[in-house]
């Protein structure tokens, strides 16, 4: 604020000197006082431009001129009329005021200028943010934008608040750099070069602090090395620093309540999967329980053929409840990652055989066309778990569509996958429901008495994705609802299968 | 039916189960011989010669996969191992260290019946000379001295590979035979790892053997262990 070169004073000299020689000519034709206002105007020129010292030259300059060159007698310093000492007064106190108001609208100016650089590039932090949700995304965007407004390289370390653990690498390789971070974390002000403590660290360190607590610091290498950031930039960076921390805090914030609100859901699918395991499980036991007493106690008594509707009911909900603890030992398998897929080259017709004979109670009362085109390539999966994705699919099916509707099972190849689609001329499923039926314990309505536990699409889904395919539901062209998986043909292809001197 | 009866013995820890499979049994009039651990299991089938050894793979004493060898040496009987869904590579494991055929829980009588009277059936002709020299089931007709296959009273007609792949389903009717046993089997030692070679027949032997080639009657899959001939 205070460099003003020698060539400001040279110049202040030159404008004085100017307006002497230009007044000169005019001197015995105008009043004197207009010649004052001319070297009123040199002095607001020079305090315009220039800073309070060349102004004050000024001024002090035109004084001198006006006095010794247009105020008789002339060629002195004396001066006849004491008028002329206030009209001294006025010009040196309106030299000075002009310099004063001059160099503060022009300090203000450069201030203002900065401000609106730095909220530039708060507000290009806050623009890059809008999608970090993460603390380690936060604190990559962080980074580059602190690096770019600080010319350098900036990196952020966080620590907790408990104990301060720093880095051993890059730029805190320096112990000045680690014994600087920490006294930062603790000091809450900016250190290193550029600011007032610690200057002799080889980066410039500045805290990430919300109100009292203390997330961590950054950290600012210039470029070059030697390079000392100005006030301003060192401004800069620690603003820059507490909103990050800001933005930190919100996050973390966030993902605390994330977590919680996962626990929340947790907890919530945990009492959902006990009332529905109490049900699902115990509806079929009291049936056994009661059949099987029954077939015990009175055999005696009981004709034949209630005796044999009694072993139907003990088959029957055997293989209910049987059914019920497979999905749910798949969902646990599905869900606690441990499923391994085991994939081979081979035809979809004959897991779909497998399929059809397994499930050939389940469908009597829906015929399956089957549209398979004979090109269809050989297809790399775990033939156990897609099978279990057909007996799903068409068992839910089968369950939710009158009797006598046909079901169709469709599949073609496309760019790099197969596409598979188990379609059914039922009810359809309601709008909006495409997505949550792949919910886990999702129940239709009616599901209950269809004897569901809602697992079925749930654990569709994990094999799909565990295959690298997608599996989702929409409406059949001309009624009725249709699933769709894609399994992808990536992987090796099998080698060719022999067919020479074969006839 | 044979006099005398043949002997089944029974390996299952768990009692309500041994029981189901003893009653079942003899109520076909085999002779029942239980065993609720592997230990016990060795000493029966070393001193009952029996015909059918039912062996749970879940023991709690002795792995069952690990029993199976050590009951293969030391007995003739046909091994049965009983194994749940899921558990697929264990009777494939249990399958190529000896088993004959297995059965996944739950099953019901009659899939254990079918089950015992085939493995009795070819544990009878393993020694003997020769198997019928014609195979019959459903629609179809296996001449194996002439090597032509009938559908009804059409011909029909099989490369020399499906013919192979056939002949071996024959001669193991009515039992599972694992891929690799089949490949070695068709193909040779080498390709027991090409189990695509295989699809890809049982493909074209289901569309030429087949009424319906997606709803296989006779060529069953098992899926992730291998093929059945079923006798029927």
């Amino acid at each position: 604020m205070s460099d003003t070169t020698p060539g400001e004073y040279l110049r202040t000299i030159a404008i004085l000197a100017a307006a002497t020689a230009f007044a000169l000519p005019f001197r015995d034709h105008v009043n004197t006082i207009d010649v004052a206002m001319l070297y009123l105007l040199a002095v607001v020129v020079v305090a315009t431009f220039y800073r309070r010292g060349p102004a004050i030259l000024a001024s002090v300059l035109a004084i001198l001129a006006f006095d010794f060159v247009f105020v008789p007698p002339y060629y002195t310093f004396g001066v006849h009329d004491t008028d002329y000492l206030f009209t001294f007064g006025v010009m040196f106190v309106v030299a000075l005021l002009m310099s004063g108001l001059t160099t503060r609208i022009r300090e203000q100016a450069r201030e203002a200028a900065e401000r609106e650089r730095r909220t530039a590039a708060l507000y290009e932090l806050d623009q890059a943010m809008t999608a970090a949700a993460t603390r380690a995304e936060v604190t990559a965007i962080a980074e580059r934008h602190i690096g770019s407004a600080g010319g350098g390289d900036a990196r952020i370390v966080l620590v907790d608040d408990a104990g301060a653990d720093w880095p051993g690498d890059g730029i805190f390789e320096h112990l000045a750099v680690r014994i600087t971070a920490a006294w930062v974390h603790d000091s809450g002000e900016p250190g290193g070069p550029g600011t007032r403590h610690c200057t002799e660290a080889e980066a410039l360190i500045c805290p990430l602090r919300t109100g009292v607590r203390r997330l961590g610091v950054v950290v600012l290498a210039p470029e070059p090395e030697d390079r000392i950031p100005s006030a301003e930039e060192v401004e800069t960076v620690a603003e820059l620093a507490r909103h990050t921390a800001d933005l930190l805090d919100r996050v973390s914030l966030h993902e605390r309540h994330e977590r919680a609100r996962a626990e929340v859901e947790a907890e919530r699918l945990r009492s959902s999967l006990l009332s529905s395991l109490s049900h699902d499980l115990r509806t079929p036991l009291g049936a056994i329980e009661g059949a099987a007493s029954s077939l015990r106690e009175e055999t005696a008594v009981l004709p034949a053929d209630v005796r044999h509707e009694l072993a139907g009911t003990i088959l029957e909900e055997s293989r209910r409840m049987n059914r019920l603890v497979s999905n749910l030992l798949d969902m646990v398998r599905v869900e606690s990652g441990s499923l391994t897929v085991q994939k081979s080259w081979q035809p979809l017709e004959e897991v779909l055989g497998v399929v059809l004979i397994r499930l050939d109670e389940a469908l009597r009362e829906h015929p399956v066309a089957l549209h398979l085109p004979p090109e269809l390539p050989l297809v790399p999966i775990d033939e156990i778990l897609v099978e279990q994705v057909f007996v799903n699919l068409l068992e839910n099916a089968a369950r939710y569509t009158p009797p006598g509707t046909p079901l169709e099972v469709r599949a073609k190849e496309t760019d790099d996958s197969v596409l598979v689609e188990v379609s059914d001329h039922g009810p359809g499923l309601p709008p909006g429901q495409e997505e949550m039926v792949f919910h886990k314990f999702f129940q239709g309505d009616g599901t209950r008495a269809a004897g569901g536990a809602g697992l079925g699409l749930t654990i569709c889904r994990g094999i799909v994705t565990a295959h690298g395919g997608r599996i989702w539901a929409a409406p059949r062209d001309g009624g009725g609802a249709a699933f769709r998986f894609t399994l992808p043909l990536g992987g090796p292809p099998p080698g060719p299968v022999p067919t020479a001197a074969e006839s | 039916m044979n006099p005398p009866a043949a002997v089944v013995l029974v390996i299952e820890d768990d009692a309500p189960m041994r029981r189901f499979l003893g009653a079942a049994l003899r109520a076909q009039a085999y002779r029942v011989v239980e065993a609720a651990s592997a230990r016990e299991g060795l000493a029966q089938a070393a001193g009952r010669n029996p015909g059918v050894i039912l062996l749970d793979l879940g023991l709690p004493d002795g792995d069952g996969l690990d029993l199976t060898p050590r009951l293969r040496a030391g007995t003739r009987a046909a091994i049965i191992v009983i194994s749940a869904r899921g558990r697929e590579h264990d009777k494939v494991t249990a399958l190529d260290r000896g088993a004959d055929d297995y059965l996944t829980k739950p099953f019901g009588v009659p899939e254990l019946l079918a089950r015992v009277r085939v493995a009795l059936r070819h544990a009878a002709s393993t020694g003997g000379a020769m198997d019928a020299p014609v195979f019959e089931a459903g629609q179809v007709r296996v001449d194996l001295v002439r090597r032509r296959v009938f559908r009804g009273d059409v011909e029909v007609h099989l490369t020399p590979t499906e013919y192979k792949l056939l002949a071996a389903l024959v001669r193991h009717a009515g039992r599972v035979i694992t891929h690799r046993q089949l490949l070695e089997e068709v193909w040779g030692a080498n390709y027991a790892g090409q189990t695509h070679y295989l699809r890809v027949y049982m493909a074209q032997l289901r569309h030429k053997l087949e009424r319906d080639p997606a709803r296989p009657r006779l060529l069953s899959t098992e899926p992730g262990v291998g093929y059945r001939l079923e006798e029927r």
